[in-house]
């Protein structure tokens, strides 16, 4: 069912980079997962509601709050990586 | 001075000490600490360890409910100011901004924290194999595996690292390591427990809840942390009790039938032959849609997966790679996801986005919803006649290091009993039913949504049956 080219599609939308061994082992990987999911087909579920809720449970919703991050907490976040000054270092997209 | 560490002791044990003054505050925490300095090298259940929790537990009040109770808390779950990997080489130096809310409550209530506990990256996979930054053993074999993804706070709390630990449930996460270790593992009803600050794995299953050393001190840690949660939207305060009468007890057959190891299975049937009260009756019942329950398990968890990982682009929370940066954002993200996920998670990742894309939708992830239904169906049914539902933890004993992870799906098939109390939203418990060889093996039980009175009342008095 899935080819490498179809699997390297995948990936692509995914957006992950996949290696060489990836590639040649994943599309036997998920095939064979694939395969074990087929077994729902032999379930008859005409008239039957997907369950995407538990009756019990209702939305909350809020006031959406910006907080600010406590100072000493940003300072131990700065000194994880390569950051500089007051500035998080990210690589550049730009 | 007596040292708490090395033996597995109880919160109930540890405050009780407390009281009678036979240790000190700090004697809880240093006998814990050393036992971490002993331990961790071997077992790694731990990837931090927070020694100022000296500190902490100098500060509580001697009245709260918790008081001189020591957490471990699963890698995903956030504690402000403390790095939070979730097992996964994209986090390594993410720092949280804010408590978890579960950990806001455990802090009010009187505990302390003395470490983060390793698990499979991003709460995927049965082994702890899968975290990026070593696997953790377990403490009866250092050779086998201890389950997983909690992996590193069941062993902590197997290995007396801590009282107990959080760990989060999304297929059997807490149950199935809790049984590998030999301790108690409790999954929550869908939506009693907040999940704010908690890292997403599969939103509509994802449930954090107690691993500890009795069934009693699990229901202690649930009552401290449930609860409706405005940063949560599907949470609710909902508690339903059984009224007085007979416990009826369910022994589902599809969940002693084929591909379950002798051992394990000859165990859970030895421990059922052993429930002999006169206020207890057991039943046998079915619940025939069992086999399709981890097919479904598989299409709705890789497609939330899929949703939910979007997010990790390697840029927000901070991941460095010595390499050039890429020339268009859409390389960076593509470089970045390539080299931060591990193995597991870009699998569950292309086949929740194959599941979800155009042309597959209705055959895959609308059709898995549907045999939800059905599963949940099962289960209703089910409770009509009987209160709970006891069935084998998992369907083997511990496994050796390296002997699944090539195989995905023997992998998988550890959480074949487990995954239908989070497609049902169902509260699960595994506990201790007796031994085979030095292995412990693991009973779950199971009721009804937001019966956890029922539940832990029928759990502690299996637990005290199977002690003897």
């Amino acid at each position: 069912m899935i080819n490498k080219k179809e699997l390297e599609k995948l990936a692509f939308f995914a957006r992950i980079k996949l290696d060489r061994e990836e590639v040649s082992k994943a599309p036997q990987e998920i095939e064979e997962i694939l395969k074990y999911i087929q077994k729902l087909s032999d379930v008859d579920t005409l008239n039957v509601e997907p369950l995407f809720h538990f009756p019990e449970l209702r939305n909350i919703v809020r006031e959406d709050e910006a907080k600010t991050i406590d100072k000493d907490i940003q300072k131990k976040m700065m000194g994880m990586g390569k950051d500089k000054d007051d500035y998080l270092k990210v690589e550049s997209i730009l | 001075m007596q040292n708490t560490g090395g033996t597995k002791i109880t919160i109930k044990e540890t405050q009780e000490k407390l009281k009678n003054g036979d240790i000190s505050p700090e004697d809880v925490v240093s006998g814990f600490l050393s036992r971490i300095k002993e331990r961790n090298k071997k077992t790694n259940g731990l990837l931090s360890v927070f020694e100022d929790a000296t500190k902490e537990i100098k500060k509580k009040d001697k009245k709260l409910p918790l008081y001189g109770a020591v957490f471990a808390i699963k890698d995903n779950i956030l504690i402000k100011g403390e790095r939070c990997t979730a097992g996964s080489k994209l986090l390594e130096h993410y720092i949280a901004p804010f408590d978890a809310t579960v950990i806001e409550k455990i802090k009010k209530k009187g505990g302390v924290f003395i470490g983060k506990g390793n698990m499979d990256e991003f709460a995927m996979g049965s082994s702890t194999e899968n975290s990026a930054f070593g696997l953790s053993r377990n403490p009866l074999d250092l050779e086998r595996v201890p389950g997983g993804s909690s992996g590193g706070p069941a062993v902590a709390v197997a290995d007396g690292m801590c009282n107990a630990a959080l760990g989060s449930d999304t297929g059997g996460s807490i149950r199935q390591p809790a049984a590998f270790c030999g301790v108690v593992g409790f999954k929550p009803t869908y939506g009693t427990v907040s999940r704010s600050g908690v890292i997403s794995m599969a939103s509509s299953f994802d449930q954090v809840g107690p691993l500890a050393n009795s069934v009693e001190d699990a229901e202690i840690i649930f009552n401290a942390i449930r609860g409706k949660d405005e940063h949560d939207s599907v949470t609710s305060s909902l508690i339903k009790k059984k009224v007085k009468g007979k416990i009826k007890i369910g022994i589902p057959k599809e969940y002693f039938a084929e591909g379950m190891e002798r051992e394990a299975k000859e165990t859970v049937e030895k421990a059922i032959s052993k429930i002999n009260s006169p206020e207890i009756e057991v039943v046998k019942i079915s619940l025939p849609y069992t086999e399709y329950a981890l097919p479904a398990y598989e299409v709705i968890m890789a497609s939330e997966v899929s949703a939910n990982l979007a997010r990790y682009d390697g840029i927000r929370y901070g991941l460095e790679f010595d390499r050039p940066a890429a020339k268009t954002i859409q390389d960076a993200y593509l470089n970045n996801r390539g080299e931060g996920f591990g193995k597991e998670a870009k699998r569950r990742i292309i086949l929740g986005t194959y599941a979800l894309s155009a042309g597959y939708y209705d055959a895959y992830y609308v059709k898995a919803q549907k045999v939800r239904t059905l599963i949940a169906e099962d289960f209703k049914k089910a409770f009509k006649k009987v209160d709970v539902i006891l069935t084998p933890a998992t369907p083997t004993l511990p496994f050796k290091i390296g002997e699944k992870i090539e195989d995905p799906l023997a992998m998988h098939l550890s959480d074949i009993f487990t995954v239908t109390a989070n497609l049902s939203g169902l509260p699960a418990i595994s506990l201790p039913c007796g031994k085979s060889g030095k292995f412990s093996v693991g009973a779950q039980i199971l009721a009804n949504r937001f019966y956890e009175d029922i539940l832990f009342s029928v759990a502690k008095k299996l637990e005290k049956i199977w002690k003897q």
